[in-house]
């Protein structure tokens, strides 16, 4: 019997999987994705030492995958996805499909790691085969490696951008334009968390030195606002435009390029913690998270979330997050340990560098105006503005929810994991009103967490 | 690289990949950059994602739909397919 | 609109019909809702506009005219709700069931029921994919199917055109009357003038009903949908299990359920039904997921690998004889109510509106409506009328 289950394999849970298992609690760790590691560390086909070079940090996360790898305390299960959860008076029951059958997970301790993925924007030709999220291209790069394609655009806001631009150009590929939204004056205002951050700013240099090295100058004030096909139906070109600080339009240039990778930032994934009744909130960057005490427990007593999903963060804060709550799982079953000053210490340092980086990278209003009626808005259900607009103008749908419902726009397989966040911008500005709380959190909410066959639903007890 | 290499294929195509690889990572190595189309436009698409969320890279993996490319590790002898709207 | 000459409470699809019916009679109407068009059971629903879930009765009559009043409305309002006359099957795999099956279609035929039998191999032709094991079928050509939540916002948007009004996010708390009779209701928000309010509110109409100071014994029923992943045109008709049909009629508690399966226009499969008396419980309830799930894979084995996207949970309102009221208060004149149609609200909407509308012009409806009188029930007691 496991006295801890974490889920997510990534900085946040398999630094709580270690803290718990130096405590002395027993833990199970799922995780969906082949390799331990999460987005953050994802590890190649090939041997992980050859891709250091890929990665400025790896040496933590090797340090962490292999010490939770030699712990006999720790059960690991990869590739294991959990379709459904439930909490049931104090009783958490987590349904797992593991090695092609259902396995069902009974505990009162859990730990929530589930992380985050890249926010995308959409604009006209976001659908075109070519065009991707940094995070993909990266994936691909230090999961798979194969470079997505030979003349690169990397492009949105925040610092994944240089990783991304630096691997490229370490593959051997060209990065023909390197552009981030927002100015880099922003971050004057942060001078003394750049300072009690030194490591961040080094890991920043690192890419930079990369980048230059390719020849390429990033450009600041920039957006890529449409994407341009081929005959062949695959991408050719991308308009870039000059955009004021509220992200509109001002001059638009088209170059060529085969693949552009375009990233806003991160989306966190709350879907297992809103099926369980965390209570979700609107963060800063109104993406919504769940929240947590100091000790990064959740309103259900017993379970505890760590990482991307409290609050976009970085692989740095999710570390300490994750930390604490092992340690504070551990304490929820009986073991004689304490959350130390010192871990306090470290999580606040590294969230006022977190509170930094959102107000250097903000998603201004502005991008609502780069979509037409004919743009895809839903990618799974190819529901377009106009579609959307319909919905409103017309069938009267007052809110996201019913104008979704109306239009399938959210409905298809991502279960609006892509487009949910963006509808409930782009239905609130029809409507010429702010979204609520409500609006955001009930976009996040989808009681199937993940697909299932229905064979294999059929077969469970 | 010290893995093997293995062979899948897409519609009428041989695939090489090395073990471990995804299929969609394999397929776009081999410059095959379009995996679909969709139900209703019948517009391409491709890799979007990369990490399993968005559904976009669906292929018919041995007769079975709406297989995630960018997720699916490449397997010898492995039969897939292009996917035209949920249809094989 | 302050003072219109009828009030619909509810925007779900029975509200909605029932203002579409109204507004064509040249009546000036107001439609109320607390929410959004279509976010009560509407919203919950499949759709189903069925003539072969019934025995001969009352409810078959109004289910008959209903089906064709669909079309008629698809046509006059310029459709955009999906209706498709694609048509049912029902089948049954057990000796028993095959024989009442047997005897129920024959009833309905004589009834004005279109029914073809359908054999192995006619029912192979017509479901290529349904399970080897399925030997006997009944095919209802009159069966339909519309999306729910935009036929109620269509009609919505018709009768706003012809004059009606729609206004949302107002909840009624208090019906007016003056000497037994309804003078208006009030808000929230605002007060309103009318002779006539329609209690239109479906699983809450007992609720509103006790706002004009009274009764209506109307309870809810939990159902549960499952939504797969746009799957290949696997099913080409809406199929079902003749068990269905008994626990439609059933008053048990516990949960039932036997499927019903069909594709719709955007490429997903709609497996239903399950049936239980849980209140307002809104937990999900996994075992009966997995028993749909189970119960659709023996009818179509092709589903196996076909996944499960979403379910969702929708509150069917029922009253206690499973007869939906449809006619004047017993003790509110003015105040109508059109309820309770369980889960064929969506199939026989249009069929109340038009029983609600003429009896309020005076004119003569197309069936004796007293079956369905609210009448029919006093003070928790189920009368004879």
């Amino acid at each position: 019997m496991h006295n801890v289950v974490i889920v997510g394999g990534g900085p946040a849970g398999l630094s709580a999987a270690l803290a718990a298992a130096a405590a002395g609690a027993p833990v199970l760790l799922i995780d969906s994705n082949s390799r331990l590691g999460g987005q953050y560390w994802r590890n190649s086909v090939d041997e992980l030492e050859n891709q250091n070079e890929q990665h400025f940090d790896l040496a933590t996360g090797l340090l962490l995958i292999n010490a939770v790898k030699a712990r006999k305390e720790i059960e690991v299960w990869s590739e294991a996805q959990i379709w459904s959860a439930t909490n049931d008076e104090g009783k958490n029951t987590l349904r797992v499909i593991h090695q092609g059958k259902e396995k069902i997970v009974n505990t009162a301790n859990l730990i929530l790691c589930t992380g985050a993925y890249d926010r995308t924007l959409p604009f006209p030709g976001w659908d075109i085969p070519g065009v991707m999220t940094p995070g993909g291209v990266q994936s691909l790069l230090k999961g798979h490696g194969v470079l997505a394609g030979k003349q690169v655009v990397v492009a949105g806001t925040g610092p994944f951008l240089l990783p991304v631009a630096a691997g490229v150009i370490k593959a051997g590929g060209e990065v023909v334009s390197l552009i981030e939204a927002n100015k880099s004056r922003r971050w004057v205002s942060s001078f003394i968390v750049i300072l009690e951050n030194l490591s961040k700013i080094k890991e920043a240099f690192y890419y930079i030195k990369t980048i230059s090295r390719g020849k390429v100058r990033a450009q600041f004030g920039y957006a890529v606002i449409a994407a341009h096909a081929a005959d062949n139906g695959e991408l050719e070109s991308v308009d870039i435009a000059k955009i004021n600080r509220n992200f509109k339009v001002k001059k638009v240039k088209n170059i060529k390029c085969d693949v552009a990778a375009i990233g806003w930032g991160f989306t966190a994934d709350t879907s297992l913690a809103g099926s369980l009744g965390c209570k979700q909130v609107v963060a800063k960057d109104e993406s919504v998270v769940v929240w947590v005490d100091s000790e990064q427990q959740t309103n259900i007593p017993g379970v505890f979330a760590a990482g991307e999903i409290t609050g976009i963060g970085g692989s740095d804060l999710s570390m300490a997050e994750g930390v604490i709550a092992g340690i504070a799982a551990a304490k929820f079953v009986g073991c004689k340990v304490d959350i130390s000053k010192a871990h306090r210490k470290r999580r606040a340092k590294r969230q006022r560098f977190a509170n930094a980086l959102i107000k250097a990278y903000p998603i201004k209003t502005g991008w609502q105006l780069w979509p037409n009626d004919q743009t895809t808005i839903c990618r799974c259900e190819e529901v377009s503005l106009g579609d959307l607009k319909f919905s409103v103008e017309e069938l009267g749908a007052t809110d996201s929810r019913t104008a979704k419902l109306f239009t399938r726009c959210g409905m298809g397989l991502c279960q609006g994991r892509i487009c949910g966040r963006s509808v409930v911008d782009l239905v609130a500005k029809e409507l010429n009103v702010l979204p609520t709380d409500i609006d955001r959190i009930s976009a996040v909410n989808r009681p199937i967490i993940t697909p299932i066959p229905l064979g294999v639903l059929a077969q469970g007890e | 690289m010290s893995q093997s290499e293995i062979q899948f294929t897409f519609d009428d195509k041989t695939i090489s990949a090395l073990s471990g690889q995804s299929v969609g990572a394999a397929l776009l190595a081999a410059n095959q950059r379009s995996l679909r189309k969709t139900r209703f436009n019948k517009d391409k698409r491709g890799i979007f994602c990369g990490i399993g969320v968005c559904f976009d890279c669906l292929v018919v993996v041995d007769g079975i739909t709406n297989q995630r490319a960018c997720i699916i590790e490449a397997k010898p002898g492995m039969k897939v397919q292009t996917q035209d709207g949920s249809n094989a | 609109m302050k003072n219109p000459d009828a009030i619909v409470i509810g925007a779900g699809v029975v509200g909605a019909c029932t203002a579409l019916s109204l507004a064509n009679a040249g009546i000036r109407v107001l439609v109320i809702d607390r929410g959004p068009v279509a976010s009560g059971t509407t919203g919950a629903g499949e759709g189903n506009i069925l003539v072969s879930d019934k025995e001969p009765s009352p409810e078959l009559t109004l289910a008959i005219r209903s089906r064709d009043a669909w079309f008629e409305i698809d046509t006059d309002i310029g459709g955009g709700f999906e209706l498709e006359a694609k048509g049912g099957v029902v089948v049954s795999r057990i000796t028993k069931g095959i024989s009442d099956l047997k005897k129920l279609a024959s009833l309905q035929k004589e009834n004005g029921v279109e029914t073809i039998e359908l054999d192995a191999s006619t029912l192979q032709e017509a479901e290529p994919f349904i399970s080897k094991d399925v030997n006997y079928g009944v095919l209802y050509p009159g069966d339909a199917q519309c999306q729910p939540m935009l036929a109620a916002a269509q009609i919505i948007r018709a009768v706003k055109k012809r004059g009606g009004q729609f206004i949302q996010g107002e909840n009624v708390i208090k019906i007016n009357s003056n000497s037994g009779s309804v003078v208006g209701l009030t808000t929230d928000k605002n007060t309103y003038s009318t002779p006539i309010v329609i209690n239109a509110t479906g699983t809450w109409a007992g609720e509103v009903a006790k706002l004009a100071g009274s009764y209506l014994p109307i309870m809810p029923r939990r159902g549960y949908i499952l939504v797969t992943s746009p799957a290949p045109k696997f099913i080409n008709h809406k199929v079902y299990d003749a068990d269905y049909v008994a626990n439609v009629a059933s008053g048990e508690a516990d949960l039932q359920s036997s499927a019903v399966i069909e594709g719709t226009a955007s490429g997903t499969i709609l497996i239903g039904a399950s049936r239980e008396r849980v209140g307002f419980k809104n937990d999900l309830n996994i075992a009966i997921l997995r028993q749909l799930a189970r119960q659709a894979i023996s009818l179509f084995p092709v589903l196996t690998n076909i996944q499960l996207l979403r379910a969702y949970r929708g509150f069917r309102p029922y009253a206690p004889d499973h007869l939906p009221v449809i006619g004047e208060d017993a003790n509110v004149l003015g105040l109508w109510h059109a309820a309770g149609h369980e889960g064929a609200g969506i199939g026989l909407a249009p069929a109340t509106g038009e029983l609600i509308t003429a009896q309020i012009t005076g004119n003569v409806p197309f069936m004796d409506p007293m079956p369905f009188s609210p009448k029919r029930f006093k003070g928790g007691e189920h009368v004879a009328v």
